[in-house]
């Protein structure tokens, strides 16, 4: 039980009876891993535990410059930009040892083992030879070395056997479009804005990636915004403008954006999205959620949460860059929120990243112009970045479990707010104000015209949603998107991981992503299951979801998955070693399980070894002596002419 | 099968046939060779044919010696080599120690 530093010297260089596993809890942990780390051979491993009444002030694994190699030409974190300004990288470092994270709801499980420890184990000099309370803990990998040499492994050999030993990371990236996008009018396409955000998140622990900060806010931020703004323009509009509105969700991002590195490479190639794809010339100007919601616990007291564009731009401003953020920041102000620009060729880690390292013409000539809205200026606001801390309460947000009604109809932030179930403070009213603001902003960049009208996206909405990824995947909306032939278990209640796993296996973060699209975004259409599977319009998929009343309902959208793989892996002859794209893979590996007992003296068991060493040489001993005597022990039969003897009874 | 029960002349035969056999990349048989006519080749009271069974055994632990080294330096080699020679070590190996380099 390590509960300050000097315990954890203790253990690194005067135990005896080594080595140990430390029990730490979230507070320590960042003050002991580096002592740990610097002199790993009495270290076993660490269990680490959350402390359920306090919390550091900062933790996160990831490191200073997150994603670091995967820039683009002029984006190195160097000298005094350090974005992720905690970060300890022990995502990216060589763990001698395993560490596993108990969730403060396994608590009793730290108190059965501190009743252990305080029987055995107090007496911390003389431990050797004594008998201890011992824990094990268990996460045997199969990969070794790095991706080269365990795909390398992982394929047959001449001998015709391999052990698979790794995946390539991966999932589905979602996209959906305002208007459709049909193959047939592929010539004559729209100038697409693209709006994308990431949707994955990471942390050191499996099934524990909470991503509030680090990916959540953005990407609720963004379907918000994709709903809202569907119901400002009718589709049947579509044909009286020229420009349509891209939404894209990025998966895999944390490990080199995988997500966004893929799209980037197919664009370049011509590919994406697969029924009609854009080039960079058909983008007229890419929005990213960044990192959104780190600083919303900073202002949680007050009614503001400034935001911030990045823009990569110290000349030459494309145009439709100073004329978004102009509009933006109009409807920024109208919706009591402030957004500054920020001109800066060193752009926070963001997809945008990937688009100016693969697509680096268009973007630095500025014909692809793109901005960045975070929530931060310089480093990050959030403290617990890529961490299993990153969850609800890092960005202050109490859920309101407002029902929602059969029609799906969410209600407006300002009657929320009139009525007192919700204050200016809270995390839901302000992203509903980013999403009305951004899908403002995206009106009158399609029509031409300032918006008038009275439409603007919901905190209810807001609060239903940051309550299916933040607390329980057993919500609402996610009921409501379900399809409706889905039989399965319902989910459990609590959030779903947003790590983004192997390629091999979905996540459910890309599957409730695009359902939520589908559902809040698309057509909902009066018909049946079998006439619903029937419809073929181009330019939409039709999905048969549980709708509002979970009565089954016909959705037409223009929602669609993308895969979502690293292109190293699809780009023949790809040279692995050349750190063009992100080449991260996941190790096999057997069950993880710890347990706690209590270990022998080792007396016994010394005894047990000498005792059966002795009882060997002995026998040996006797029976080389009996060899030798053989003669005056066993009489040499005398010759009685064979005759047998018999008794008479 | 008991040496004993043969004539001087078959187990002659046999440790021939023993050598010939090694000689067709079967160091384990010469190895068997020497182990099992030593006593014949070295001990036994002199015969007739003890001296070309006592060839036979030497060249048989010869070749068993020289093949013991040869292996031995290989697989030496191969172990501490192995992780070093990267792609050559993975196709050189038939199975993979699973969570090691």
């Amino acid at each position: 039980m390590i509960s300050n530093i000097s315990d954890a010297q203790w253990m690194v260089y005067n135990s005896s009876a080594g080595p140990y596993v430390a029990v730490v809890n979230t507070i320590v942990f960042n003050e002991v891993i580096e002592i740990f780390m610097q002199e790993p051979t009495n270290v076993a491993g660490i269990l680490l535990y959350e402390n359920a009444t306090e919390r550091p002030d900062f933790f996160s694994p990831e490191t200073q410059c997150p994603n670091e190699n995967s820039v683009g030409p002029d984006g190195k974190c160097a000298g005094d930009v350090v974005w992720n300004e905690n970060g300890s990288g022990l995502l990216r470092r060589d763990i001698p040892f395993p560490i596993f994270f108990l969730p403060s709801s396994r608590i009793s499980e730290i108190d059965k083992i501190t009743q252990c420890h305080d029987r055995y184990n107090l007496d911390k000099d003389n431990q050797k030879g004594r008998p201890l309370c011992s824990l094990q803990l268990s996460s045997f990998m199969y990969a070794a070395v790095n991706t080269a040499v365990c795909l390398r492994r992982s394929a047959t050999s001449i001998f015709g056997i391999a052990i698979k030993m790794c995946d390539p990371l991966g999932d589905y990236n979602v996209y959906s479009s305002l208007f459709p996008r049909p193959k047939e009018t592929a010539k004559e396409n729209k100038q697409v804005i693209l709006v994308t955000a990431r949707m994955d998140a990471a942390s050191l622990f499996d099934g524990v990636a909470p991503g509030a900060a680090s990916a959540v806010v953005g990407l609720v931020t963004l379907i918000t915004t994709a709903a809202t703004l569907s119901q400002m323009i009718p589709l049947s509009d579509a044909p009286l403008y020229n420009k349509n509105v891209l939404f894209t969700l990025f998966n895999g991002e944390s490990y080199d954006y995988i997500g966004s590195q893929r799209v980037a490479y197919d664009i370049s190639r011509g590919v994406w999205p697969p029924l009609s794809p854009i080039t960079s010339k058909d983008i007229n100007l890419h929005v990213e959620l960044g990192q959104l919601g780190g600083s919303l616990n900073l202002f949680k007291d007050n009614p503001n949460w400034p935001l911030y564009a990045y823009a990569p731009y110290t000349y030459a401003i494309p145009p439709q860059v100073t004329e978004f953020l102009a509009e933006m920041s109009s409807y920024s102000q109208s919706n009591n929120m402030t957004i500054e620009s920020e001109f800066s060729i060193n752009l926070p880690p963001s997809s945008l990243h990937s688009f100016r390292k693969i697509l680096s013409n268009a973007t630095e000539s500025g014909e692809l112009p793109e901005i960045l809205l975070v929530d931060h200026v310089g480093k990050f606001t959030n403290k617990f970045y890529q961490s299993a801390l990153d969850d609800y309460e890092s960005i202050g947000y109490t859920y309101h479990n407002i029902t929602i009604s059969n029609d799906g109809k969410f209600i407006s932030t300002d009657d929320l707010i009139s009525n007192g179930t919700m204050s200016e403070n809270e995390a839901q009213v302000k992203v509903a104000r980013v999403a009305t603001s951004l899908a403002h902003t995206l009106y009158q960049q399609i029509v031409g015209t300032a918006y008038t009208g009275n439409i603007s996206s919901s905190a209810h909405l807001v609060d239903e949603m940051l309550y299916c990824f933040l607390r329980s995947q057993a919500c609402r909306l996610l009921v409501a998107a379900d399809y409706y032939s889905n039989e399965d278990t319902p989910p459990d209640d609590r959030p779903a991981p947003l790590y983004v796993g192997v390629a091999a296996a979905s996540t459910p973060a890309a599957l409730y992503s695009g359902h939520l699209l589908a559902l809040l975004t698309g057509t909902h259409l009066q018909v049946n299951r079998t006439a619903c599977d029937k419809i073929g319009t181009p330019g939409f998929s039709y999905y048969y979801l549980r709708g509002w009343n979970h009565s089954g309902i016909c959705i037409q959208t223009t929602m669609n998955f993308s895969q979502a793989i690293s292109p190293a892996f699809i780009k023949p002859d790809y040279n692995i070693t050349s750190a063009e794209f992100s080449t991260w893979t996941e190790s096999v590996w057997l069950g993880l399980w710890a347990r706690v007992f209590v270990r022998a003296a080792g007396v016994g068991a010394r005894v047990a070894a000498a005792a059966g060493a002795f009882a060997t040489i002995l026998a040996a001993f006797t029976t080389y002596w009996l060899q030798r005597h053989a003669s005056v022990i066993f009489l040499t039969p005398v010759a009685d002419n064979g005759a047998i003897r018999s008794v008479n009874c | 099968m008991d040496l004993n029960r043969l004539t001087n002349e078959k187990k002659l035969q046999l440790c021939r046939w023993y050598f010939r056999v090694g000689c067709a990349l079967l160091p384990f048989v010469w190895a068997v060779n020497v182990v099992w006519f030593f006593k014949e080749a070295f001990m036994k009271p002199p015969y007739n044919e003890q001296k070309q069974i006592k060839k036979y055994v030497i060249l048989s632990g010869v070749g068993t010696i020289i093949w013991a080294v040869l292996l031995s330096a290989w697989s030496l080699a191969f172990q501490i080599k192995r992780v070093s020679w990267g792609a050559t070590g993975d196709a050189l190996s038939f199975i993979v120690p699973l969570g090691h380099p």
